[in-house]
């Protein structure tokens, strides 16, 4: 009763946990342009899904995944396979294989031993929400479907809905037999399998790392994170790149608490001026308005706050962070939706930015 | 000529203790005179034997050539003479205008007539403050200001400035300078106490250093540099020691997680963490909402009742309504206003100490232990070198220094996991500010969560092993002392 009383009463006042507040970018997380100020790699219209194997580097751009040719990541780019809808995801395997997730919800798989494979369920479940793909070491394919009721490019709609649809399966090629290893997960976004099978998958609406194993709950490793934490990918030193696509804001967080002005606000205003996260740098007049996010002078400071942001965080072998690359609000390479380390640089996908950036790298994996 | 005041082998004696001790000092018209020297080293009673806020208990006072004894501050008025204190002597309840005018009312006056005349005698001095605000509500800075310029209106011959420039921006400090050169145009002296060795150097046209209530120089100051300075006032050379940094320390676990915090405009969604084993540095200008931040956190101020933001003393989200319960938690608070909330002036140091471990006992008990009081008070007097006859020495008859390191000793008496110091070194001279600095590293080495609020960049830039910039009640940066420069942290602050 006393506990029913107090709920009511933080849930009034907007405090305990009903306070709307976001932990702070400081620490290892502390601010830098190391993103903005990094040299760019390519131009392209909304990147995302950086894979490497060997010499082959792909990346996806809208309908196409595209191939940085043999010369290395500076050459230009060529189509690899093109296809009727956009790409949400990608996944390379040793032998050649191609993984493809496409926002209309199917999975193809090209090249390799299982060319030509077509997936449209897993486990009797529509795929809808392809969001990250990974072939393990035994050549099965791992799948993160972000949600049951949205595609990919709906993940504004899935986080205002507050889903927690998503789910991650283990499917063998061979026999074509699914199995769920996790499920009820909040947009899973990224998947990293760790040297010892420990496969871990990041969260984004609960802004945190979870490690997952059949059979038993999700286990976080990293909570409370400033952002939605997208892909992961894995580092040279045994650690983690985990790619943040969008920061968390006091004003989110409160209009996520507020349901009836949501529904409101999802059901008359357009979603590109929604008070929800952003790939995308504001742009135009008609967003809405950034809680001192107001320009002084003409000039947008780089603490404002703001609905988009780039940052790239790298994560130790324990899975905490040590690193991290910033593009921040007075800067335009947000959404940062990929990361991969190739070569001592790490390359990041700004698909907000539309841009492919490459930050050269130190023997601590900083930036040098 | 005669000197406009001159002291012959004055001396002071405190309970026997001699705090000046034979000095001979002249000031003359129109000069701007710098006295410079360690907290204890007699400038302050020197000052106030001038300004007849204390008598001397030996030697010889001269105004214009003849021999005066002030027995109170108006007869020294009467001569000319004014001293503005460190620590304001305004009437808090009262406004500006009131303040600036107060003894100097006619039976029946014109409210109106006094503020218009406040607000245009504010201006000419190029003060922005305003002469309907009620002190208490000014900030150190604009308080300062008002003090100054009551000085100023009783049309003094000799202004006798106490550190006047240790709570103004450096904005402030330029308009200050700027009033202290009219002053002196105009045929008025001035005596100018500070710890600020540049600005000594900067301002004034001759400079007298004391050391332990002796006088050791006087000079141009022209023939003085930084680092003779130092050697002449503390006696050995401490160049090395203040400013120099060593590698900073790598940040340990969170133990202060500050979200979202607001109140009022002084503090608006206010957002960072300070790590254990570390010292966390934030600069700001003066009203960027640092101290408020820092008194919500010690439970000394409330945060907005509704979404005023969390504050968590490692994962626990807390709330504390009275300090004591954040003393309990670890958190301690070390005030930047040590007279008005740092101790009790009138107690001794034994008994300020005790006060400050009761605070931290979860049961105080009913049975005061004097000889336990007494060992605690030996044990910190030893511990953080302060100076004063014994234990039982009240902290009002302490030297500026002396008095900040009693405050900073009651609440590590109270054993803090997290320590926030504000201002730790205004109004404190070389040698203890290099003493309050090694202390400062030391806990951070011990692996307790510091954070130092300080608008010094010298102090911020070589204590910190994280900056923040604090402005319009948030952080808006964090730079790390390697990269960061004067430039860029005043720019994040200003702008």
């Amino acid at each position: 009763m006393i506990a029913a009383a107090r709920d009511m009463f933080q849930r009034w006042r907007g405090s305990g946990r009903y306070a709307a507040a976001v932990p702070p970018m400081d620490g290892v997380l502390g601010p830098n342009q190391l993103i903005e100020e990094a040299p760019l790699l390519l131009e392209t219209e909304a990147p995302d899904n950086l894979v490497a194997d060997g010499d082959l580097f792909l990346f996806s751009t809208g309908n196409r995944v595209m191939r940085l040719g043999p010369a290395g990541p500076d050459a230009a780019p060529e189509t690899f396979a093109k296809f009727e809808h956009p790409v949400s995801a990608l996944a390379l395997a040793a032998d050649g294989a191609l993984a493809v997730g496409l926002d209309s919800g199917a999975i193809h798989v090209k090249g390799g031993p299982h060319d030509g494979t077509v997936l449209h369920e897993l486990g009797g479940r529509d795929i809808v929400c392809p969001t990250e793909l990974l072939f393990d070491k035994a050549g099965s394919l791992l799948v993160a479907l972000g949600s049951q009721q949205n595609p990919p490019s709906r993940w504004r709609h899935d986080l205002m809905e507050k889903n927690a649809s998503g789910s991650v399966w283990r499917l063998d090629l061979a026999s074509g037999e699914p199995s769920c290893i996790a499920d009820g997960l909040a947009w899973p976004a990224g998947m990293l399998a760790g040297h010892d099978g420990q496969l871990t998958v990041s969260e984004s609406w609960r802004n945190r790392l979870v490690d997952v194993c059949p059979g038993t709950k999700p286990k976080v490793s990293l909570s409370d994170l400033p952002g939605y934490p997208g892909r992961l990918s894995p580092a040279s030193d045994g650690g983690a790149w985990l790619s943040v696509f969008a920061p968390r804001s006091q004003l989110v967080e409160f209009v996520l608490r507020e349901d009836d002005y949501r529904c409101t606000m999802m059901a008359e205003v357009e979603p590109d001026l929604w008070i929800a996260p952003s790939l995308t740098a504001a742009q135009s007049f008609l967003e809405p308005m950034q809680l001192g996010g107001l320009k002084q002078l003409g000039v947008l400071k780089p603490w404002a706050p703001t609905r988009s942001y780039g940052l790239a965080i790298g994560l130790d072998c324990k899975g905490m962070p040590r690193a991290s690359f910033h593009s921040r609000a007075d800067g335009t390479r947000h959404g940062i939706t990929s990361a991969l380390e190739i070569d001592g640089r790490l390359l990041l996908a700004s698909k907000g930015g539309n841009a492919i950036v490459s930050i050269t790298l130190d023997e601590h994996g900083a930036a040098r | 000529m005669t000197a406009l005041i001159e002291t012959r082998s004055i001396s002071k004696a405190y309970r026997g203790v001699p705090a000046v001790n034979q000095v001979s000092f002249t000031l003359e018209r129109g000069e701007i005179h710098a006295l410079l020297g360690e907290n204890g080293a007699g400038k302050s009673t020197l000052t106030k034997m001038m300004a007849g806020v204390v008598q001397p208990t030996g030697g010889e006072l001269l105004v214009d050539g003849r021999a005066v004894t002030y027995a109170n501050p108006a007869e020294a008025l009467r001569d000319g003479i004014v001293m503005v204190f460190q620590e304001t002597s305004l009437v808090p309840s009262m406004t500006v205008a009131q303040n600036l005018y107060l003894g100097d009312e006619s039976f029946f006056n014109r409210l109106r007539g006094l503020y218009i005349a406040a607000q245009q005698f504010l201006q000419s001095l190029n003060f922005n403050v305003d002469p309907w605000a009620t002190v208490a509500t000014l900030g150190a800075a604009k308080k300062q200001m008002v003090e100054i310029a009551r000085a100023v209106r009783q049309n003094a011959r000799v202004i006798i400035f106490d550190e006047p420039t240790a709570s103004l921006t450096p904005e402030e400090k330029h308009h200050f300078f700027a009033l202290i050169r009219r002053l002196t145009a105009r045929g008025v002296s001035i005596v100018f106490i500070s710890h600020a060795l540049e600005e000594a150097l900067q301002i004034s046209d001759r400079i007298t250093i004391l050391r332990d209530g002796e006088h050791v120089s006087t000079d141009l100051a022209a023939n003085f540099s930084r680092e003779r300075i130092i050697r002449e006032m503390v006696g050995r050379d401490l160049t090395g020691a203040l400013y120099s940094r060593s590698r900073a320390r790598l940040p340990g676990k969170p133990a202060l997680d500050v979200r979202n915090l607001s109140m009022g405009q002084a503090v608006r969604n206010n957002s960072f963490t300070v790590y254990s084993g570390q010292v966390t540095g934030v600069f700001g200008l003066i009203g960027s909402g640092r101290t408020e931040t820092a008194k919500i956190v010690a439970g000394i101020l409330k945060r907005d009742f509704f979404h005023g933001g969390e504050v968590r003393i490692g994962a626990d989200p807390v709330r504390y309504r009275v300090p004591r319960a954040a003393i309990l938690d670890g958190v301690c608070y070390v005030t930047e206003d040590r007279k008005l909330e740092g101790f009790f002036e009138t107690m001794s140091i034994a008994e300020n100490l005790q006060m400050g471990e009761l605070t931290a006992r979860s049961h105080s008990g009913f049975v005061l232990r004097m000889a336990e009081m007494q060992t605690l008070a030996d044990e910190w007097r030893n511990r953080l070198a302060i100076r004063s006859g014994d234990a039982d020495a009240r902290v009002i008859e302490l030297s500026g220094g002396n008095q900040q390191k009693v405050v900073i000793a009651k609440s590590l008496v109270q054993k803090p996991s997290v320590i926030i110091f504000d201002e730790p070194t205004r109004g404190v001279d070389v040698g203890a500010i290099a003493e309050i600095h090694a202390l400062i590293n030391r806990l951070a080495d011990d692996g307790l969560a510091v954070m130092v609020i300080s608008s010094y960049l010298p102090e911020i830039l070589n204590l910190s092993d994280r900056i923040l910039v604090s402005q319009r009640g948030r952080i808006v940066e964090e730079f790390s002392p390697e990269t960061a420069t004067q430039e860029n942290i005043m720019y994040a602050a200003v702008h």
